[in-house]
């Protein structure tokens, strides 16, 4: 077992597809994950089952593994998922996932968006350009350079889940990029690809930011760090100022009243 | 049973399940005083830019390893809410050391009795009161000295 540990987890699902089930079964969601290149010991750490799930969970990969194997069940068997746990966020924390919902509000719209230029004779690349300066500004710029720049420098930054996540950031940049293009060209099959692109994207990696990797990060802070991280992000939203946010949020609330109408037309 | 859970006796001298190391010497991690807190000022140096713990007074005595886990690295401020008079000194004094001397955090440590939570309240409104924004973590010890929650507020 214990080498198996040390795997990369997409070396071992597509050697084995039934662990990509097993995980599956205890919320571990790492069979769509672009990257896989996370070790067994840290999938199953960093998601902090209680030590009887997490034996059971290593007891079944270990059967499905190594079929032939003798290997000794634990005592307690807790297939079944426990209720999910309420995630308490520290302060800094708690604001970075408060962002995520404004950001999540932004990818809801996406599909009526498209809908809306694919519908229509010419590009809008001013409401196109709007939508990705949002992206830049306040998903990137605003929220991803406080993890990248403040709170990821608290853990080990070699560790496989920050990797993943600074290249979920690159990806998503690349995307938006390519949805530009499409509008400075009118080319609505590349706006189209790129946008759901972006949106498919982003739902994973603030899904994985809000359930695994926050609370990951915070269970290793300590009470210094926290002050010290809550400060750091103050001093940079207010390097920015307290009107980038508002603006932000006053735009997507325009572009719901907008899209949100035409849904209902 | 009835009367205030907050000075019922209980008396727990049997307990058996004595976990940990008695041997070896635990320094005391204090590194200042006074720690009362209608002694001390928010000015003091040993403030400044730190991790505050505002602990209520019985919390200490109740905890085994209140100095090694939480007393550590921190200055203190110790304070009972059901006894001590004038307690909105208490309040413009948490207000100070947020705005003034710029610490870090504040945990504020209470006992589980309800009456306790008037400590917790006082944190509160001092961190609201203050201008400067900080976190706030209530830290709630069992009678037995057990954490029974340990949260941001
Ligand atoms: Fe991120
Ligand atoms: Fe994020």
């Amino acid at each position: 077992m214990e080498n198996v540990l040390n795997k990369e987890i997409k070396e071992i699902i597509d050697a084995c597809p039934e662990v990509g089930r097993i995980l599956d079964e205890y919320g571990i969601g790492c069979v769509p994950c672009s990257v896989g290149s996370c070790l067994l010991k840290d999938v199953v750490g960093i998601h902090n089952l209680d030590p009887e799930q997490e034996a059971t969970l290593m007891y079944r990969i270990e059967k499905a593994i190594y079929p032939g194997r003798n290997v000794p069940k634990p005592v307690v068997d807790k297939t079944k998922k426990s209720a999910p746990k309420k995630i308490s966020y520290s302060p800094p924390v708690k604001k970075l996932v408060e962002e995520h919902v404004l950001i999540k509000r932004l990818l809801a719209l996406i599909p009526t968006i498209v809908e809306y230029i694919e519908g229509s004779i010419k590009v809008d690349k001013d409401l196109i350009l709007k939508c990705v300066d949002f992206i830049r500004t306040y998903a990137d710029k605003y929220h991803h350079m406080k993890e990248e720049d403040i709170l990821f420098k608290y853990v080990d930054e070699k560790a496989e889940v920050i990797q993943v996540m600074y290249k979920d950031h690159d990806t998503g940049r690349a995307h938006i990029r390519q949805v530009v293009e499409g509008a400075e060209k009118g080319n609505k099959a590349q706006i189209k690809e790129h946008l759901f692109g972006y949106r498919d994207l982003l739902t994973q990696h603030i899904k994985k930011e809000d359930e695994i990797l926050y609370p990951w990060i915070d269970r290793q802070l300590s009470t210094t760090q926290v002050g010290e991280i809550f400060r750091k992000c103050n001093e940079a939203d207010a390097s920015v100022g307290d009107e980038l946010p508002r603006k932000y949020e006053r735009f997507i609330v325009e572009l719901e009243e907008k899209f949100l109408q035409e849904v209902a037309k | 049973m009835s009367g205030c859970p907050g000075s019922k006796t209980i008396d727990f001298s049997e307990k058996t399940n004595q976990e940990g190391s008695e041997t070896g010497k635990r320094p005391s991690q204090l590194r200042q005083w006074p720690i009362q807190m209608h002694l001390v000022s928010p000015q003091a140096p040993y403030f400044q830019g730190k991790d505050v713990l505002l602990a209520a007074d019985c919390s200490a005595f109740a905890l085994g390893d209140f100095h090694k886990d939480y007393l550590k690295g921190k200055s203190i401020g110790i304070a009972c809410p059901k006894l001590d008079s004038d307690q909105e000194v208490y309040i413009e004094k948490i207000k100070s050391l947020i705005d003034n001397a710029k610490i870090n955090t504040l945990t504020v440590m209470i006992m589980q009795v309800p009456c306790c939570f008037g400590l917790a309240q006082i944190a509160k409104e001092g961190a609201e009161k203050a201008s400067r924004k900080i976190p706030v973590k209530q830290v709630v010890v069992g009678l037995e000295g057990n954490i029974l929650s340990e949260e941001w507020i």
